[in-house]
């Protein structure tokens, strides 16, 4: 039994990496009906560029932090103002589009400017595993849950009850209309698209601590998208609670079905999950089912 | 299509043709010659290769784009059933001895099955949803293919050459005009496909489907219709390619794959039968040219520069070149043909 | 003019001069110096490049001191067409038709994976190709493509012979556990461990695979940690060893049990990702020199680096790359001097022939300036070196801890699981 708590506490631990992706995605649809698909690769580019930042040019930690928050609201607003801009009113396939587009050119500029595909942060959490009954949890994953569950608080309170939070929500939903009360569009795609890259960035350097800097980071963005599928494309809450869930399945599944199926069945879960929750709930458990007329 | 002045129709058929003056008859014979006595010319084995290669593409890309520029079907796994069709190939002809034809048609026939099972969400889902379930069916067909010890799992497997009857396709030259003659007979098919009812169909369903789904058009079937006949030509073309590499392995067919067919048929023109010609032409040319010209000749007089960015250049152009079509011509360059052509017919106004 | 129209202008302008730039430069080449053209292909890009870009580095840089000062290959320069695969296995198939197209007499490869996707094309034509990191399926059974180390099977047994008889002090079996990268270099040792368990008197208790972008393996480690292992063995990358043997410490399994690693995952960057103090003990394989090492080749090699790629400095697969430079030159040498030059001039099928059975086949005891074991080949073995050193994490450094071992030859093909 001391199995199947270990089991449990890692897939929670690993699905509240996924939520913080996913919160990372939710914002931008929530203001602005785009899917973001370059997360994976915004999460790369960031981690790569904290890694620059604490060491190759060796600043401390107290000013790597804020220098990475200022890059993320640089290349927020850069994406957002080129590469979006001029898209506002064109099919979803385009801006789908554009966003693999800037996938592929992050890419392309990580491999730029940092050519090693592998590298490690320095140590910021003390190597020491939690002991929670019989089971270990790495402190990293702690540390990513609490931030995960404050970034949500943030973000829900803030849409909610903040003037700019409200208005994004409206622009999702009619950008004509929110036009002609005096909204300006603009400002508010590019505060939405700034605020996903710092939620990205503090993703990407939780997320690197653990496993350090590799492309796998782009796999798990990917992941990301089956969480917010099964939680609700516009939902904060759901891919909070999303997340463990699918990383529950994962390590359950990898545990447990690992001996009777083949190995490595535990990286199919995620991405089976979404076939069956696009056949049964589409819009995921939390999200607002979207009612089309002619 | 717009005529020359003076060009008048006297019959239905003349009306429908797709080639309608002497002007364009024999412009058209001149390609096809062209076409087919490119071994006589082409300079090395390995542009013949290249070519053939473009040419497996480009069949692969009128399948995408029947099912997503016409129908307007979001799908951005198309790099899973082209392994599928693959896999099926190289199972049926490797493991079971099966004639190369008949492996051929089975390969298109089992994608387009598979593509059908994944298009079937498609009845409730559109837009992003769709392009999320599209990335799943990928993940999940190479998924099975890796663990699949028919297939050969994580190490791949050969595949013998391709033959018909006793001939061999051994040469760079006899496969070049095998896989030619293919693409030339799908783009056909795919151009008759578009002007048929059932095309117009498809038409009608990117456009607006509950508006078509009002007009009486079978949604269920001609969406499943759509995922078929794409991922038919996915098949083909990946028997094909298999067929010429010899030996297949999972890793040929990732996900920056697929994007760059959605790349290619955007940059080439959605919803036309020559916008894939041109994306597909686009984008080789562009990947050769950075392959064997840009990033060596960086790579050997640069030394100076930081190692990354020779190899770095490649995505980085790529990304670039997407994103800047998309934003400055989104119709793509078979839009600015057509505009090359209008004008060319009207400069100076020549009537 | 208005100014939007001067920027458009300027801009094709632009465009167009860096167009013209490498037909320019290509234009300045035509000298009539006799050389002799090989091909290499790394993936200086993509998921491989931390490895890719340094080995490509490398194998220039040491054409470039052997046409210097050694005035090429018996006065014959060698020109090397380069280019990045970007571990794409399609583009690494173009590639590999490009050199055969260009008159290159064989070409190399850094990566296992990409040598899998090209030896095909190259077996069908006689082209001989040399891998420098191997995997068994490259060479059993033996046709054009050669290794020029020993392979990741061979890691595996040498590390388990030494395991059984140095470390292990238990009675009867003792109990080991695999951890494999889900392609040739997992395999390897899975091959390996398939045919000769039984014999060296180990128990293989469990084979787990993993993803190379793998976060955590608590999973499958939780479930091996259940069936009481004594060593577990991972061959694999960098980075997902650093993964599995921090999720080890995690579980308290390590220190405990005894872990190695595969020479793919026995480098500096392992010790990086998971921390000096995490890994200290760890067992591994390497085959060649460590980088400072008093050996005839290391002069040579540390000042060209540090004169062209300084930022390489101190990484083992610099060394396996450079060696592999040199056992090319050693090779083309070799056929020059048995079957003359003009065979090589043009390239094509004779020229590959005369490489692979009066050049390749021919190598004796080259030594390769002490940078690894030497080369040589046996009939009926395609690998070149045989031989390798155990290694050992000790304070963050990575330590040799014996001499160079042999790997004696598999004769995988004979068992019918092998290739399915």
């Amino acid at each position: 039994m001391g199995d199947l708590l270990q089991l449990v506490i890692t897939g929670l631990a690993v699905g509240m990496v996924y939520s913080l992706i996913a919160l990372g995605f939710v914002v931008v649809w929530k203001s602005s009906s785009v899917a973001n698909l370059a997360l994976g690769q915004l999460v790369l580019i960031f981690s790569w560029f904290f890694y620059g930042m604490l060491v190759q040019i060796g600043f401390p930690l107290w000013l790597g932090f804020p220098l990475l928050i200022l890059f993320a609201l640089l290349v927020g607003w850069l994406i957002e103002r080129f590469a979006l801009r001029p898209l506002i009113a064109q099919p979803i396939l385009s801006l789908i589009t554009v966003t693999l587009g800037i996938a592929y050119f992050t890419e392309g500029v990580v491999t730029f400017v940092w050519p090693k595909s592998v590298a490690a942060l320095p140590r910021f959490f003390p190597r020491e595993p939690l002991h929670i009954g019989g089971a270990v949890v790495s402190q990293e994953y702690v540390w990513i849950a609490a931030i995960s569950l404050l970034i949500f608080i943030l973000l829900t309170l803030f849409y909610r009850y903040h003037r700019m939070g409200i208005a994004m929500r409206a622009t999702a939903d009619d950008q004509l209309a929110v036009q002609a009360c005096g909204v300006p569009v603009t400002k508010i795609m590019s505060r939405s698209w700034m605020v996903a890259c710092i939620v990205a960035a503090t993703g990407g350097i939780l997320i690197s601590s653990i496993g350090g800097i590799t492309n796998g980071l782009v796999m798990t963005g990917l992941k990301g998208f089956s969480v917010v599928i099964l939680g609700g494309l516009d939902s904060f809450a759901g891919a909070m609670i999303a997340g463990p869930i699918i990383g529950l399945a994962e390590s359950l599944g990898g545990g447990y079905l690992t001996p009777y199926l083949w190995s490595g069945v535990k990286d199919i879960i995620p991405f089976f999950i979404i076939i069956i929750m696009v056949l049964i709930k589409p819009y995921g458990l939390f999200g607002e089912e979207r009612i089309e007329r002619i | 299509m717009t005529l020359p002045c003076g060009v008048r129709s006297y019959k239905y058929a003349d009306d429908m043709a797709i080639i309608r003056t002497k002007t364009q008859w024999v412009l058209f014979i001149l390609m096809l010659v062209l076409l087919f006595t490119m071994p006589l010319y082409m300079p090395s084995n390995y542009w013949l290769g290249i070519a053939t290669l473009t040419g497996i593409t480009l069949i692969a890309a009128t399948g995408l784009n029947l099912l997503l520029g016409y129908c307007g079907q979001l799908s951005i796994g198309h790099a899973g059933f082209i392994a599928v069709g693959a896999y099926t190939s190289a199972i049926l002809t490797n493991r079971l001895g099966v004639p190369f034809p008949i492996a051929l048609l089975c390969s298109g026939l089992t994608a387009g099955t598979i593509g059908i099972i994944f298009g079937i969400p498609s009845i409730r889902l559109k837009g992003f949803y769709l392009a999320i379930t599209s990335i799943a069916a990928q993940f999940i067909i190479l998924w099975v293919i890796n663990h699949w010890s028919l297939t050969g799992g994580f190490m791949g497997m050969q595949v013998p050459y391709a033959s018909i009857g006793s001939f061999v396709f051994k040469s760079r030259a006899s496969q070049f005009y095998l896989v030619t003659s293919i693409a030339v007979l799908t783009i056909f098919i795919a151009k008759n496909i578009a002007r048929s009812r059932v095309g117009r169909a498809f038409i009608a369903i990117r456009d607006n489907d509950l508006a078509a789904q009002v007009m009486g058009i079978n949604l269920f079937f001609y969406k499943l219709l759509a995922f078929f006949i794409g991922c038919f030509m996915a098949g083909i073309a990946g028997s094909l390619l298999a067929h010429w590499m010899g030996f297949i392995n999972t890793e040929y067919f990732s996900f920056a794959d697929s994007i760059l067919y959605v790349a290619m048929i955007i940059i080439g023109g959605l919803g036309t039968t020559i916008g894939p010609i041109f994306g597909v032409i686009f984008i080789s040319t562009l990947e050769q040219y950075l392959t064997v010209g840009l990033v060596p000749f960086l790579e050997r007089t640069f030394s100076m520069l930081p190692s990354g960015f020779a190899t770095g250049v490649t995505p980085m152009l790529f990304g670039l070149v997407i994103v800047l079509f998309l934003i400055l011509e989104p119709r793509g360059l078979a839009h600015r043909w057509s505009l090359f052509k209008s004008a060319y017919r009207l400069w100076p106004f020549s009537y | 003019m208005n100014k939007s129209k001067l920027r458009v202008i300027g801009a094709i302008l632009m465009a167009l001069i860096i167009t013209m730039l490498p037909f320019l430069s290509a234009c300045d080449t035509e000298e009539q110096v006799e050389t002799i053209k090989i091909g290499i292909t790394t993936p200086s890009s993509g998921q491989a490049a931390e490895k890719g870009s340094v080995m490509g580095h490398a194998n220039l840089d040491a054409f470039e001191y052997i046409n210097e000062e050694l005035g090429g290959v018996a006065g014959h320069p060698i020109e090397v067409v380069w280019l990045d695969n970007g571990y794409d296995a399609t583009k690494a198939v173009t590639n590999v038709q490009l050199f055969m197209d260009e008159g290159c007499v064989m070409y190399a490869t850094a990566s296992s994976a990409m040598m899998t996707a090209t030896m095909e094309t190259a077996n069908r034509a006689g082209f001989p190709g040399l891998a420098c990191f191997n995997a068994p399926n490259l060479h059993r059974p033996p046709q054009h493509i050669y290794g020029q180390m020993t392979d990741y099977g061979d890691d595996w047994t040498a590390f388990a012979k030494y395991y059984v008889e140095n470390i292990w002090e238990g009675e009867g079996k003792p109990r080991m556990a695999l951890h494999l990268l889900n392609n040739s270099t997992g395999y390897g040792a899975r091959d390996a461990a398939m045919a000769k368990a039984e014999e060296l008197g180990i128990e293989i208790i469990s084979i787990d695979e993993h993803a190379a972008t793998t976060m955590s393996e608590i999973e499958s480690l939780t479930r091996i940690k259940a069936l009481n292992p004594d060593v577990l063995y991972i061959s694999s990358t960098p980075a997902p060893t650093a993964v599995i043997i921090k999720n080890a410490y995690e579980l308290g399994m390590y220190p405990g049990i005894t872990i190695a690693c595969g020479h793919a995952g026995m480098t500096k960057e392992l010790v990086n990702i998971a921390g000096a103090d995490i890994t200290e003990g760890v067992y591994g394989v390497f085959p060649t020199v460590s980088w400072g090492d008093d050996v005839p080749g290391m002069e040579k090699m540390i000042e060209y680096c540090l004169e062209l790629h300084p930022e390489d400095e101190g990484n083992g697969d610099y060394i396996t790359s450079w060696a592999q430079s040199l056992i090319i030159a050693e090779i083309l040498r070799l056929t020059v001097e048995n079957a003359g030059y003009e065979v090589l001039a043009e390239g094509g099928p004779e020229a590959w022939a005369a490489v692979e059975y009066q050049g390749i086949q021919q190598l004796d005891g080259y030594d390769v300036e002490g940078l690894h074991g030497p080369v040589s080949y046996v009939p009926g073995d395609n690998r070149l070196s045989k031989s390798l050193r155990i290694f050992q994490v000790q304070s963050g450094e990575i330590v040799p801890i014996t001499g160079w071992i042999e790997a004696p030859l598999i004769k995988y093909e004979e068992y019918e699981w092998f290739g399915n």
